[in-house]
């Protein structure tokens, strides 16, 4: 026998790798969707079978009927809306606390991380201490902790002590003074997209301009001055312009409550989708012998309302207000008025969700800071930067690389995490879930939407922060 | 007319100089004072920043342990530990405690690295419990647990004993903890009932020993799993691979309290009516270790990936079949490798076991849930919710920096993170 005739041999078809792989895969596949179908089997029976509202059959109609139940947070959400949108505004109030708390959490997890490698022993000491402790210790006993421990410890409404000009905390919320655009700054909502947009336009034609230039620097200085001219530009249009509508009216309820708003169809009265209401306009309230009974502001929707007034008020007078108002939160009776408010479930959800990320952040930060080689302070040092500029320009942009791949896990972590508000009843998608589910029985049909949703939410972030990695990542020949 | 050099007046003969004692602000506690926290306005400016806030932090504190009320959670001791287990069968998680006390010190005697350290806390864990009057029994079955702790390791590190008879004895002891908390073997449905003490249905399990049970059955029942997945997503058949990167990054993308509500709700569906409905343990179980499987068997790829090329080469050149091939020369490297990962991972499930405590098993947070409810704390101002939370907090923090510690010292040991 020659060799020849030896490696043209061809083996039995049982012994050729490439037909046992194939085989292997169809067993294998074979194997998968019996279990498969095995399971879906008994799934289908067992739903005929009980009395589920689901009745058997996966059907979605359930999404469009109503729901029949309120959500106190997030967009205005009526019982006679439909579940879809209920989940709607579920996943609204997930990405709502999600962003915020990533926002957060990397600015205390990279203060918490830097402070680790400080050089001062008691500052290092203290940010390992933190890490220590709320990384130990489950996220849920932090969350129960913050909610029930400590935000439901806080005063009652009525107790509450201001912190000075800030707001109030409270056991029901946070009462927060806040800015806002009122009637007469209604366009620089437009002049902050148009300032977002030339900022960034004019940040990508700096940097080109530098890079052209072979100059050192980014163009996030450059596109930050054009945001911010953009902005005073805006608020100077709209204070030279501002005025109030002609037809301007209000109407006025049981002498303390009612609207102001313009009258498009000049009909005397407030209608609904027809009529505008105008926000944050100050109003005075004078009662039927002139004399001043209230004075205030109109809130977010055109309204107002008062509390113990010492007469009926019958008639109103409005001023023309400033763009911006600064809105401070009032009490009134058993709530607040004016300012923004943050819910309980809110604030200790955030809360938990930022402090446990913030640990884990900071591990990562202090890991990629100590990844980057001695010799870079040193030369820094060398060159005579400052710590600070050592680590905002030398060492930072290094660290960048071997930190974002696990700080994307973080984030996504935080925003999965974010569904144990059903622990404190924060109406984020998953809690959102569980209640149409228990309504409609539609156990699968639910469990199928939240998994797709989350599935969803990971891979835009990871697609996002791979495109972010890819640009930091080292350019190797 | 050339002179010595030496005679000059300027060079000094008179060497060497004696040395000097560094200055005071250099060495000692000023020197590491002024090294550490005073080194520039800034550092200087930060310690006092700090310090300002440590002290509030440290005064507030104080003031708040010592004002107080523990008393929830002294009287509530055994329910902390073990749940409602009745109390007159309290022998059987005695039985556990010492059957898994001698197998950790077999295990650290015989190994040693992370099961040593791991002992060593164990041991510490249990001299604390020992001391403290939590019960006399208590106490004696710490102590006695103690004693078999220093026994097996004393047997473990002297006598030769099978590490192979050991991981078995390991991998026997979780059936058996079952049997044990049982009471017996209860499979009607398989015609099997036995038992030797009255039955104790799981749902009377609880506490910290059903932490731990949740715990080291994710993380026990997901290794075979686990590694099968790791081992699939390398494989080069195209659908063996799809399949396991899809159940991988399935499970890694949605969160564990959706697997567990749809373990509670969905399992008994996905099984034949005539099977009846699982116990309430075994789906929150079933949940777990399918979400730990995942994150399980990206930690073995890590190890896995970390295997030379040439360990393969060589196992093919020594004519290894696939199978051998894995289980003696790949598999033991990239384990042993993975071991600080498993460890970190079992850490965080541990934690992570708290979600069981919203689908209705009574854990440690349900626990602490339950005694903030009780009628007789309702008289104590400002509730007792803050001091039940700090301690449920306080028992996870043990455990987990003890295991996150224990491993730490390994890795620096086997020199893992230094470069």
């Amino acid at each position: 026998m020659t060799s020849s005739t030896l490696s043209t041999q061809r083996p039995p078809f049982y012994r050729d790798t490439r037909t046992i792989a194939i085989m292997l895969q169809v067993l294998f596949l074979l194997v998968v969707l019996l279990i498969g179908w095995f399971l879906y089997n008994n799934m289908v029976t067992r739903l005929a079978a009980g009395n589920t509202a689901a009745g058997g059959a996966l059907s979605w109609g359930f999404l469009g009927q109503t729901a029949g139940f309120g959500i106190s947070e997030g967009p205005t959400f009526r019982p006679e809306e439909s579940y879809g949108r209920a989940y709607l505004v579920g996943v609204i109030n997930t990405l709502r606390v999600g962003i915020v708390g990533v926002i957060l959490a990397t600015v205390l997890g990279l203060l918490a991380g830097i402070a680790r490698v400080s050089n001062n022993w008691l500052l290092s000491k203290l940010a390992m201490v933190y890490v220590e402790i709320f990384r130990s210790t489950p996220l849920l006993v932090q969350l129960l902790f913050w909610y029930v421990g400590v935000i439901a410890a806080l005063p009652p409404i009525q107790e509450a002590a201001p912190l000075g000009d800030l707001g109030y905390l409270t056991n029901r919320g946070m009462y927060l003074t806040w800015i806002f655009p009122s009637e007469t700054g209604r366009a620089l909502t437009w002049w902050l997209l148009g300032g977002v947009i030339v900022g960034v336009m004019v940040a990508w034609l700096r940097r080109r301009q530098l890079e052209r230039a072979g100059v050192p620097g980014s163009g996030v200085m450059a596109g930050f001055a054009a945001f911010v001219l953009v902005l005073v530009i805006g608020f100077l249009v709209a204070l030279g312009a501002s005025q109030m509508p002609t037809t301007t009216t209000y109407e006025l309820r049981r002498g303390d409550r009612g609207a102001l708003f313009e009258d498009i169809n000049g009909n005397g009265a407030f209608d609904l989708n027809v009529d505008r209401p105008l926000a944050y306009v100050p109003i005075t309230l004078y009662g039927a012998d002139g004399q001043v009974v209230a004075s205030g502001m109109t809130n977010g929707d055109g309204a107002f309302r008062f509390i113990d007034l010492p007469a009926e008020a019958t008639r109103l007078e409005w001023t023309t207000p400033a763009p911006l108002v600064v809105s401070e939160p009032q009490r009134q009776g058993f709530n607040f008025s004016g300012g923004i408010s943050v819910t309980p479930e809110f604030a200790a959800l955030l809360l938990a969700l930022v402090v446990y990320t913030g640990a884990f952040i900071a591990e990562i930060v202090r890991a990629g800071i100590n990844a980057v080689n001695k010799g870079q302070w040193e030369a820094s040092r060398a060159l005579g930067l400052s710590t600070g500029a050592t680590l905002r320009m030398v060492v930072l942009p290094q660290a960048l690389r071997v930190i974002i791949p696990p700080l994307t896990s973080q984030y996504l972590n935080l925003v999965k995490n974010s569904s144990l508000a059903i622990a404190v009843g924060y109406p984020d998608l998953f809690n959102v879930s569980r209640t149409i589910v228990n309504q409609t029985g539609a156990e699968v049909q639910g469990i199928l939407l939240v998994m797709a949703t989350y599935l969803t939410f990971s891979l835009i972030t990871s697609l996002f922060m791979n495109w972010y990695n890819k640009r930091v990542a080292l350019v190797e020949r | 007319m050339a002179t010595d050099i030496r005679s000059t007046s300027w060079v000094n003969t008179n060497h060497p100089a004696p040395a000097q004692k560094p200055p005071a602000s250099e060495v000692g506690v000023l020197g590491w004072l002024r090294t550490n926290l005073f080194s520039g306005i800034g550092n200087s400016f930060l310690t006092i920043v700090t310090l300002i806030a440590l002290y509030f932090i440290v005064t507030n504190l104080v003031q708040w342990l010592l004002g107080a009320y523990w008393e929830p959670i002294w009287v509530n001791r055994k329910l902390f530990a073990v749940g409602q287990y009745p109390l007159e069968q309290l022998w059987q998680p005695a039985l556990v405690l010492l059957m898994v006390s001698l197998l950790f010190g077999l295990s650290a005697g015989r190994w040693g690295s992370i099961m040593r350290n791991l002992g060593v806390g164990l041991g510490a864990l249990l001299l604390a419990l020992a001391l403290i009057p939590i019960g006399l029994q208590a106490q004696v079955v710490m102590a006695a647990s103690l004693a078999l702790l220093l026994i097996g390791y004393l047997i473990g590190a002297r006598i030769a004993i099978s590490g192979r008879w050991l991981a078995v004895a390991w991998v026997l002891s979780l059936p058996a903890t079952f049997v044990i908390l049982l009471g017996g073997i209860n499979l009607p449905r398989l015609g099997v009932t036995w038992n030797f003490a009255p039955l104790v249905e799981s749902n009377l399990w609880g506490g910290l020993m059903l932490t731990m049970l949740l715990a080291v059955v994710g993380i026990a029942l997901s290794f075979p799993i686990g590694v099968l997945l790791a081992l699939g997503r390398r494989s080069n058949l195209p659908v063996v691979k799809l399949f396991c990167v899809g159940y991988i990054e399935l499970i890694r993308g949605v969160p564990l309290i959706t697997l567990l509500f749809m373990g509670m709700t969905m399992l008994p569906l996905f099984l034949p009516s005539n099977w009846g409905n699982p116990s309430q343990l075994v789906r929150a179980m079933t949940a777990i270790t399918l979400f730990s499987a995942a994150y399980l068997a990206e930690n073995v790829r890590g190890g896995l990936q970390a295997i030379p090329k040439g360990q393969y080469e060589a196992a093919d050149a020594l004519g290894l079949g696939g199978f051998d091939k894995l289980r003696f020369i790949i598999l033991p490297q990239a384990l042993t490798k993975v071991i600080p990962a498993i460890v970190g991972q079992f850490i965080g499930l541990f934690k992570d076991t708290s979600l069981a405590s919203l689908v209705g098993l009574l854990e440690l947070v349900a626990v602490g849930k339950a005694v903030i409810q009780q009628p007789a704390w309702l008289g104590v101002t400002g509730g007792v919710a803050k001091e039940v939370y700090v301690f449920v907090a306080f028992v996870f923090f043990i455990f987990s920096f003890g295991m996150s510690f224990a491993s730490r010292k390994l890795e620096s040991k086997l020199g893992f993170g230094k470069r």
